[in-house]
């Protein structure tokens, strides 16, 4: 209060909020001139190391001795194969055998340039992690000229001095336009915030520099209205609470978010044979139509769709039915033993869902499964279970109900205790029957409860991997496959399609969020006043 | 799980060492051997550390240290662990037909720099040519797998040598619940050794896929015969099914690998016998073989140390001993001069079949055949398709996976 009594307190509270703002800014203008300045040191001297090695493989070619920086290479002759191994083969390098006894360490790494030189052509690449060797190889007259060069000297270091002057020019620019005003505060922000700009420009392109340029600007309009200053205050204000929130936030930044961009961006990119290339909205196009296949077919993605649809409307509607009428009856007081049926219900819950997915394919097997011998016990036909959609779907369902319905009932069973008895008794002595006293108190109460559960069971079904994958496995044909399954398959079993594995996933994603959006919705209405 | 937080704990206090007896120089393998197996290599490994120790000339070191992964988890952990350089330094794995993936990806190096022809002739020729890719030598085979016949000598006097005889013993032995033959006859596995008997194969000359072909087509109406209504093979076969029918005698024969009887009972009177010669073209049933083999990591550290611990895992003296402790069908030709090697009847069942099979592809391509070719198995043998139409559709598929999108 007292700085701020004086006309000099009150510049020097302005600089100091200016600074502030500075730092927000300048702190971003970093990160992204160190980010270009990491990708143009690497290229950079990946092309000068490149053509030093390059130079050298030439000059071995021409029969000169390139003498600066080389640890080892030669003429390597072509090879004499084996007569019984194809595989196995000999070579000289300037007339002397490769390998054997006391050879020298360098020997192995030219013999596999010379053998991958023969396959593939000419190249060049580091011959060790940290990229202080480099192996260059290329045909020539009489073999393979190999040259295995050594870096002379590391990667350009940081120009720190650079940076932190170019950095101090920038808040004394800042502070200085703060000094005298408030529209040339914005300028000075503007400016002082934007002299990474330069140097970023210059390893990182046109592009670098306008993306510091546009941080430095959105710096100086959020300083201008107020927006900096504001969250500043907030973040003082709760700093015990931020401070409390900040490990899990950075362990969601890491665990959640970076995976979920990462898998966002794959969907842009096709993958073969280790290769990434981007293809912008290929993937998703190609779902999307259909990939050319009939609705009919299985890898159609609205026949799986359908299929997910169908199997999570089935699913909840039955965890739902079955999950209520338990916790009704286990609610009953002429009902003995109810700890124990609490129990045993919740046991399919505890039981971990793989095994009794393959419990429940083992049960469904056509010739020895416990089904069939029920059904064959009973006079009936055997039913070849996974022969069929209808029939595959039917068992899926089955175990999943025996999976799901545990969660429900607990649900219930917990609004169910929170219902007042005296509303029930109150009810009865008005002589309203079981059945108005279910649908006008105890359904009321069960719904808003309910709505949220659902959701989440809707969710874990509509992704419910381990029963589609073990129980029927896809069978007849992929037909019951559902869209997670769908993603799996292309990832792993279609030769390795990560760029549609991960469009099918934002797929998901995007049904799943739109789904839950309305979820809240429906539930928010829902909820009692 | 107490044993790998010790490690865990271990390696960090010694503040990266890989395993607590691992000393700097140390050659690290990973393996997923469990059982005799894993009891057999851990016994060479301590042999030949000793061995070091003592300063034998023959054993010139390094070290090796064993580290146990889970057979679930291995492909995948070499496949994250490598390329950041915290994988190991050799690595043995039970097939040889993720090669073609590994090469591509860079996570093997080729080693036929230190192997001699000297070398090479100690092994099968099969053996040691399934670890070669691109005309480049990848590793060095332990042991060879494929399938072959196990009967029962309380149902079977003498295995049948042909199909022909196979299904008119096979109809005298089915019926009352019970059947004469199991075997995975859904998965493609189990079914080449009657494509290959048949004549067919999966890849053409130019490695285009094409399982279409009329040998495809009469291997498949062949096995729809011993599998189909009225067949010898109870419907609905699964993996699972094959050691539980054989065990309690309800098949009397069965088609599968030696980790067949790992899952036997003691009890069981049983023999094994390469798979009979295919009526309709005069070859004998050839099973995909595979090869497990110990492979260089493309980081290993000390690479000439590393082959000098890669040969002698796959020594003759290592073979010997994991052929006696674990019976496993080693590619080294010293041991079967062994006489109690030479004269095991499950090892020459296995070893004379191994002799008439054909190497599983290890293309990338061959990845993505397998599943469509199932589901094409499935409607042939279960539901009465066509043959001809549900491999055609199937090989429509793969095509269609190995296109771009």
């Amino acid at each position: 209060v007292s700085a701020a009594a004086t006309p000099g307190g009150a510049a020097r509270a302005a600089r100091r909020s200016a600074l502030g703002a500075y730092a927000v800014t300048a702190a971003l203008a970093l990160a992204i001139a160190l980010g270009s300045f990491v990708l143009h040191r690497n290229r950079s001297y990946r092309e000068r190391e490149h053509a030093r090695a390059r130079a050298a493989a030439e000059a071995i070619a021409r029969g000169e001795r390139p003498a600066a920086h080389l640890v080892a290479g030669g003429l390597v002759s072509a090879a004499q194969p084996s007569a019984r191994y194809p595989f196995l083969r000999r070579r000289l390098v300037d007339g002397r055998p490769l390998g054997g006894p006391g050879a020298p360490p360098g020997d192995k790494i030219l013999y596999d340039a010379a053998q991958r030189a023969e396959r593939e052509g000419a190249q060049v690449r580091f011959a060790d992690p940290d990229g202080a060797l480099v192996l260059a190889a290329r045909p020539a007259e009489g073999g393979v000229a190999v040259a295995l060069v050594e870096a002379p000297g590391g990667p350009a270091g940081l120009p720190v001095g650079l940076l932190a002057g170019l950095l101090l020019l920038g808040a004394l620019v800042a502070a200085g336009g703060a000094a005298a005003g408030p529209a040339p505060r914005a300028l000075g922000l503007a400016i002082g915030g934007g002299a990474l700009a330069a140097p970023s420009a210059l390893w990182g392109g046109p592009a670098a520099a306008a993306l510091v340029a546009a941080v430095a600007l959105a710096g100086a309009a959020a300083d201008r209205l107020g927006l900096l200053a504001r969250a500043g205050a907030e973040l003082r204000r709760q700093r015990i609470a931020y401070g409390f929130l900040a490990p899990a936030g950075l362990a969601m930044l890491v665990l959640v978010a970076v995976p979920l961009v990462v898998g966002l961006a794959l969907g842009f990119y096709n993958h073969r044979h280790g290769t990434w290339t981007f293809v912008g909205l290929d993937n998703f196009v190609h779902i999307l139509s259909g990939g050319g296949r009939a609705l009919s077919d299985p890898l159609n993605f609205y026949f799986t769709l359908g299929v997910t649809v169908l199997w999570t409307a089935a699913n909840v509607l039955l965890h739902l039915a079955i999950g209520v009428a338990l916790a009704l009856v286990l609610r009953q007081s002429w009902l003995g033993g109810r700890g124990v049926y609490r129990v045993l219900f919740i046991l399919p819950w505890a039981i971990p869902n793989y095994i009794t997915a393959l419990i429940w394919n083992g049960m469904f097997q056509s010739e020895y499964g416990a089904v069939n011998g029920i059904l064959s016990a009973l006079g009936l036909d055997r039913v070849s279970w996974f022969s069929e959609l209808a029939t595959a779907f039917t068992a899926n369902v089955c175990a999943n109900t025996w999976l799901g319905f545990p969660f429900m009932m607990v649900v219930a069973l917990g609004v169910l205790e929170s219902i007042p008895r005296d509303m029930h008794e109150a009810a009865e002595v008005d002589g309203a029957s079981a059945w108005q006293r279910f649908v006008h108190i105890t359904l009321p109460h069960l719904r808003p409860a309910l709505a949220p559960a659902v959701a989440l069971g809707a969710i874990w079904t509509f992704n419910m991997f381990n029963v589609i994958y073990l129980v029927s496995g896809g069978a007849p044909g992929g037909a019951s496959d559902i869209l997670v399954t769908e993603a799996y398959r292309w990832a792993f079993e279609r030769g390795e399609r990560y760029g549609l594995a991960a469009a099918y996933a934002t797929i998901i994603f995007l049904i799943l969020l739109v789904w839950t959006v309305l979820g809240t919705r429906v539930t928010r209405r829902e909820a009692p006043p | 799980v107490k044993i790998a937080v010790a490690a865990l704990a271990a390696a960090l206090a010694l503040g990266g060492a890989c395993t607590p007896e691992a000393d700097d120089r140390a050659v690290v393998v990973w393996h997923s051997y469990a059982g005799d197996e894993r009891a057999a290599l851990e016994e060479v490994v301590a042999g030949w550390n000793r061995r070091v120790a003592a300063g034998d000339a023959d054993a010139p070191g390094p070290r090796i240290a064993l580290v146990s992964v889970p057979h679930e988890a291995l492909s995948d952990k070499l496949t994250s662990a490598i390329p950041n350089g915290n994988g190991p330094d050799l690595f043995i794995y039970p097939g040889h037909d993720r090669i073609g993936d590994w090469v591509a990806g860079g996570l093997i190096e080729p080693v036929e720099y230190f192997v001699s022809e000297a070398l090479a002739d100690r092994f099968a020729y099969d053996a040691i040519a399934a670890m070669a890719y691109q005309g480049s030598l990848y590793g060095l085979p332990l042991a060879v797998k494929s399938v072959a016949l196990y009967y029962r000598t309380d149902r079977i006097e003498r295995p049948p040598a042909t199909t022909d005889e196979l299904i008119a013993l096979g109809r005298r032995l089915t019926g009352g619940g019970r059947f004469a033959l199991v075997y995975d006859n859904a998965d493609l596995y189990g079914h080449a050794a009657w494509l290959h008997g048949f004549g067919g194969r999966l890849f053409d000359e130019r490695g285009r896929v094409r399982i279409a072909g009329p040998e495809a087509v009469a291997a498949a109406r062949f096995a729809a015969e011993l599998g189909g209504p009225g067949g010898i093979v109870p419907p609905g076969m699964t993996g699972q099914m094959v050691s539980t029918l054989f065990n309690e005698g309800v098949a009397a024969m069965a088609i599968s690998g030696p980790w067949l009887l790992a899952e036997l009972d003691d009890g069981v009177p049983l023999a094994i016998a390469p798979l009979p010669v295919v009526s309709a073209t005069g070859r004998p049933a050839a099973p995909f073989f595979g090869a497990e083999g110990v492979y260089m990591s493309s980081r290993a550290r000390d690479k000439d140390g590393a082959f000098r611990a890669m040969a002698a895992l796959a020594g003759d003296a290592s073979a010997i001993a994991r052929a006696r402790r674990a019976r496993q069908v080693v590619p080294n030709l010293a041991a079967y001069r062994e006489p109690d090697i030479g004269s095991d009847p499950v090892l020459a069942a296995f070893k004379a079949q191994a002799e008439r099979s054909v190497p599983m592809p290890a293309t990338p391509a061959m990845r993505v055949v397998w599943t469509p070719y199932e589901t094409a198995l499935q409607k042939i043998i279960g539901q009465g398709a066509d043959p001809a139409g549900a491999l055609a559709a199937a090989e429509r598929e793969i095509l269609g996976y190995l296109e771009d999108p």
